[in-house]
């Protein structure tokens, strides 16, 4: 709500200027200490979504425009069965992930044999050359059944832009969702950064209902749509929405957010989805 | 129950040591100061003896009282810019004086009429206090030609401004919050319009603006670091008049006149402004259905009923609008809006020469309303701070070594941080953060004691007490889930939360080197209950005011201050020099990236520290001659320190500003022409920069292999960068076209940033493919920007 409140309000001080008055600096920023980074990601539907990703931080003008990989390391994703009150992570139930594409796309460690479970705690190690050890902690819950989908538009304005429109049933229980939307014939997703719009929200607002999802002209006449609809935990929903207000973070209102990381020894998330996944093309 | 005592037992040391001398007291004058032409009272009017034996100033109410030892010797009172009027006393108690000042004629005039007397700065206790008439504000030039009660202020030492699309200001290292503005007494909780290019003030309704940044007498309290009150005009109670401006984005009316000549008057002065229509051909296509515009409205009664009692009444309205429709979307609807509305009854009661009083209820609503709608639901979304203030202040003159003033202010808030209803589809939202209640209380007593020939001091003590009350329930949270927990503390009707009495001892001293010069020092101590809940600098509509609870104590500051005053060749220059060391406790931050809007767990996002803020002031002033103006310097450190923040080190406050230095020339020209030129000049603010990133939100394109992902931005140490130093010159010429009895005009031609300056507004950071590296681009908001207004008035 405040984001959108925001977003007119720059564009209205914006129009004050009569013009975008700006120009280049030369600003100095001195080195800073190296942090890892990690971006794991798991489910029980598609597998080219089970991946972790391992990179480092890099000095604010470091000319390099791509991702600083850690090569070379050692990661296992464990599946835990959940016995009264505690979670017995087995080392019978243990997966590597090796970086099968490492000359192509360094620092992505997969494992195509892996298949997530719902209702399932999941449990990642990593161990770097250099000793540096990342642990963290996941759960896949239980994933939402899509009741209806639909899709209208303008008025007279078939050739312009859709309103489109999903609705699941949001149970009594605490939710986390996060939605992935992209457009094109291609229907997988390889990587979620390669959807086009994304979302996350809990149900503080609308709870123990038939939960509505409506999007605004994202879509044109004819486009085929992918919807990806995941159920995920808490700490990995807290995580997803303090990433999202460091993705928007900028300008004059800008304040020095960080992430909330569910990942110990390094930035980032490890997080369980239970995926609903859904195509519809729209004509 | 204990407040009363403690006054008592103050007042038992103070009537007595003075009982003395009241026996040397002959005589007494009480009455009126005020302008022949209009009748409005003026302020800080001098009455004095002609042996210069004894003297006082005006309040403001344009009331005085003065004991003299020889009623023989004549009464001479004097304002500047007016003709001085000698009187000779015919009887020993002489109340409801009269005296009616004649304007004097325009060549003559001082282009500055500053409204105070002569050696004030020099002879009196005050320190950090300075005061400027509306017509001294209407003359500086401000952006787009605009004059600006809260851009004026900021040409002060002392008083910084927050940028160019700021109204927030800060004062001696304070934050935006640490200041209460007040409009004829009523609480003015977001002073902004059009997002803090303008304030609310209407320039035209205003009579003169005190602001105290140091040295805060007994009677002022409430926040920590000054206290800005704007008093309106009463209205000419003679005859008609009619005034008004047309400028580059607003336009302003008035019109006052008599109710009943000479006992009664009336003032109402609007404004609205037209940047919508104006700005309309230049916007973009993706905002082409935007409008905003402001106005408001003020309006003032004044009622003489008899020489001991006037009735004043004062009214304010104001909102701003934005409306926003979509082009692409027709169904795509927002409209959003604030605005303050404030009511002051006030009652001047006069009980004999040597006591007067001032009895207000004040009534204070600030709201803020959001609608949405987009097809296929919508939200509406309210909030609102509401008011009930009642204050009484009595001063008490026995005699002119002593001047007495005690009283009490009791308000009752009620905060209504958010109520939130709407629905998506058939799914409904309703959503309700809690009413808070409170009451806060505060009694004072203070004497103004004029020891001897050198030595004058202002002690007093302020009592206060904060009590957050209910109903209300208070969930528990869980910290690592942010999820309420299930336990939950009812409060009933009344039922006190939280309760914080505070003492706030004050004390001024002046000593009285010779005629021109003296020392002055003083110490504070103030506490402050409600507190603005913002994450950014800038201060935003739907920044929220919080009250004190169990978990957010008080803020409290003390203030340590002392100065050297000087006047040269007859007082016709001022200067002095003031250091201040200002620490500061239970200063409130908020966690980076914390989510303010609609949070039913506010309090998990705040973090508490302190701070420390020391200074150098220095101020030199020409009052007379072809040339007036001011030079004001001020060298500063302001620093906070927050254990959850900067790994608990100490960092600069955003506003910091090593160096700040303003310039004001004034000068007339000949009869029809007179100008201005300021310039300023300041350290840049202190910022946060990202020192890393690190690149997230992986995937991959399956047909041409290409990553995609987003770069996100790591910040380590706080406010560790400067902005580039922000300065800039204006310029401004007032021709006065017509001066008739009858009809006055006069056109207003002004150069904001007249070197095209660009001073940065914010600093961003974009990616170049092309080079491969990241690049630095600094937004600025105002190029040089001419601007012309028309004035009129008959």
């Amino acid at each position: 709500m405040k984001k959108a409140i925001i977003k007119y309000v720059i564009l209205f001080i914006a129009t004050l200027q009569l013009a975008a008055c700006e120009k280049e600096i030369k600003i100095n920023i001195p080195a800073s200490k190296e942090e890892l980074v990690v971006e794991a990601s798991i489910n029980q539907l598609s597998p080219t979504l089970n991946y972790v990703i391992l990179s480092k931080t890099m000095d604010y003008f470091n000319p390099s425009l791509s991702l600083l990989a850690v090569r070379n390391a050692k990661v296992f994703i464990t599946e835990g069965n959940i016995v009264g009150n505690d979670t017995i992570y087995n080392i019978a139930n243990q997966t590597q992930f090796f970086d099968l594409v490492d000359s192509l796309f360094p620092g992505i460690y997969v494992n195509p044999l892996f298949i997530g479970k719902v209702e399932t705690p999941y449990k990642l190690d990593v161990e770097l050359v250099d000793g540096r050890k990342i642990t963290s902690k996941t759960f896949i819950p239980k994933p939402v059944v899509i009741d209806s989908m639909h899709y209208w538009f303008e008025p007279n304005n078939k050739d312009t832009n859709a309103y489109f429109y999903l609705q699941w049933q949001d149970g009594p229980e605490q939710n986390n969702y996060r939605v992935v939307l992209k457009r094109g014939f291609i229907p997988f997703l390889s990587g979620w950064g390669y959807g086009d719009r994304f979302y996350s929200f809990d149900d503080a607002l609308i709870n123990n209902q038939p939960r509505p999802f409506l999007m605004l002209n994202p879509f044109k006449y004819g486009d085929t749509v992918n919807i990806y609809l995941s159920q995920i935990g808490r700490p990995e929903y807290l995580f997803w929405d303090s990433f999202r207000n460091a993705a928007n973070n900028g300008g004059p209102f800008a304040t020095p957010v960080s992430v909330k990381s569910n990942v110990t020894g390094a930035i980032g998330s490890f997080t369980g989805y239970a995926l609903t996944q859904e195509q519809i093309i729209l004509r | 129950m204990v407040f009363f005592r403690i006054i008592l037992f103050c007042f038992g040391f103070i009537v007595p040591s003075f009982a003395n001398f009241a026996l040397a007291q002959k005589a007494s004058i009480s009455g009126y100061v005020k302008d022949s032409l209009t009748g409005e009272t003026l302020v800080g009017a001098s009455i004095r003896t002609e042996d210069g034996l004894h003297g006082t100033v005006t309040n403001v109410y344009g009331f005085f009282s003065l004991s003299i030892s020889n009623p023989k010797i004549p009464i001479i009172c004097s304002y500047v810019g007016y003709n001085p009027k000698r009187i000779l006393l015919k009887k020993e108690v002489n109340e409801n004086i009269q005296f009616a000042l004649s304007p004097k004629e325009r060549e003559s005039r001082e282009v500055i009429i500053t409204g105070e007397r002569n050696d004030r700065n020099v002879k009196s206790t005050e320190m950090g206090r300075i005061e400027l008439s509306g017509e001294k504000i209407k003359s500086l030039p401000v952006v787009f030609g605009e004059p600006d009660v809260l851009k004026a202020i900021t040409l002060l030492p002392g008083i910084k401004s927050g940028g160019e699309a700021s109204t927030g200001f800060y004062v001696r290292g304070g934050g935006p919050d640490q200041n209460l503005i007040l409009m004829d007494e009523a609480v003015v909780y977001n002073p902004s319009h059009l997002f803090g290019f303008l304030s609310v003030f209407n320039s035209d309704a205003v009579k003169n603006i005190e602001i105290i940044k140091g040295g805060m007498p007994a009677n002022y309290g409430g926040r920590l670091s000054s206290i800005l009150n704007v008093n309106m005009r009463e209205g000419n109670n003679q005859q008609f008049k009619y005034s008004g401006g047309i400028g580059l984005i607003s336009s302003r009316l008035s019109a006052e006149g008599p109710i009943k000549k000479g006992k009664s008057s009336f003032l109402i002065s609007g404004r609205r402004t037209y940047i919508d229509i104006f700005a309309r051909p230049f916007l973009p296509d993706e905002i082409k259905g935007n409008s905003y515009y402001f106005y408001d409205v003020n309006l003032k009664l004044n009622f003489i009923l008899s020489p001991k009692d006037r009735i004043y009444v004062s009214g304010y309205f104001g909102r701003d609008i934005l409306d926003y429709k979509s082009r692409t979307n027709s169904a795509v609807n927002f409209n959003f809006g604030w605005g303050n509305s404030t009511a002051t009854l006030r009652w001047n009661h006069i009980f004999n020469a040597k006591l007067f009083s001032n009895t207000s209820i004040i009534f204070n609503r600030y709201e803020l309303f959001n609608d949405f709608k987009f097809g296929a639901g919508g939200f509406n979304v309210r909030s609102n701070l509401l008011d009930w203030n009642l204050k009484n202040d009595f001063t008490y003159y026995p005699n002119d070594k002593h001047q007495i003033k005690f009283g009490f202010n009791y308000t009752f808030h009620t905060f209504q941080p958010g109520i939130l209803a709407g629905n998506i589809g058939s799914a409904k939202i309703t959503e309700t953060i809690n009413k808070q209640y409170a009451h806060e209380y505060a009694a004072y007593a203070l004497d103004e004691w004029k020891i001897n020939n050198r030595w004058s001091v202002n002690y007093g003590l302020r009592l206060v007490a904060f009590q957050l009350v209910g109903p209300y329930t208070q969930k528990e949270y869980d910290n690592d889930t942010q999820l309420p927990n299930g336990k939950s503390f009812s409060y009933g009707r009344n039922e006190t939360i939280a309760f914080y009495p505070r003492l706030e001892p004050r004390f001024n001293c002046n000593y009285l080197i010779n005629e021109n010069s003296s020392i002055k020092a003083s110490y504070t101590q103030t506490y402050q209950f409600l507190h603005l809940a913002t994450t950014s600098g800038a201060q935003f509509p739907v920044d929220l005011w919080v009250p004190s609870s169990k978990l957010v104590k008080p803020q409290m500051a003390r203030q340590y201050a002392i100065g050297y005053f000087r006047n040269f060749r007859e007082n016709a220059y001022e200067t002095s020099a003031e250091a201040y060391y200002k620490p500061m406790r239970n200063q409130i931050e908020f966690k980076p990236g914390a989510s303010l809007f609609f949070n039913q767990n506010l309090e998990n996002e705040m973090v508490f520290g302190q701070g420390t803020s020391y200074g150098l002031e220095l101020f030199l002033k020409k009052k007379t001659g072809k040339f007036t103006g001011w030079v004001g310097y001020t060298w500063s450190k302001s620093t906070r320190q927050f254990d959850e923040l900067n790994e608990g080190k100490p960092f600069y406050f955003r506003y910091d500003r090593t160096h700040d230095m303003s310039v004001l020339i004034s000068f007339q020209i000949n009869k029809k022409w007179a100008g201005n030129v300021v310039f300023v000049y300041g350290t840049g603010n202190a910022t946060t920069l990202p020192d890393s990133r690190y690149a997230y939100r992986y995937g991959i394109d399956p047909v041409t292999g290409e990553p995609d992902y987003i770069f996100i931005d790591k910040y380590s140490s706080v406010n560790s960068f400067r902005l580039p130093a922000y300065h800039r010159a204006d310029l401004s010429f007032t021709y006065n076209q017509i001066q008739t009895k009858k009809f006055e005009s006069s056109w207003n031609f002004s150069i904001y940033n007249v070197y095209n300056r660009a001073n940065p507004y914010f600093i961003y950071f974009l990616p170049d493919i092309k080079s491969q590296t990241v690049k630095a681009y600094m937004v600025y908001l105002f190029p040089i920007v001419p601007s012309v207004q028309w004035n009129f008035k008959f």
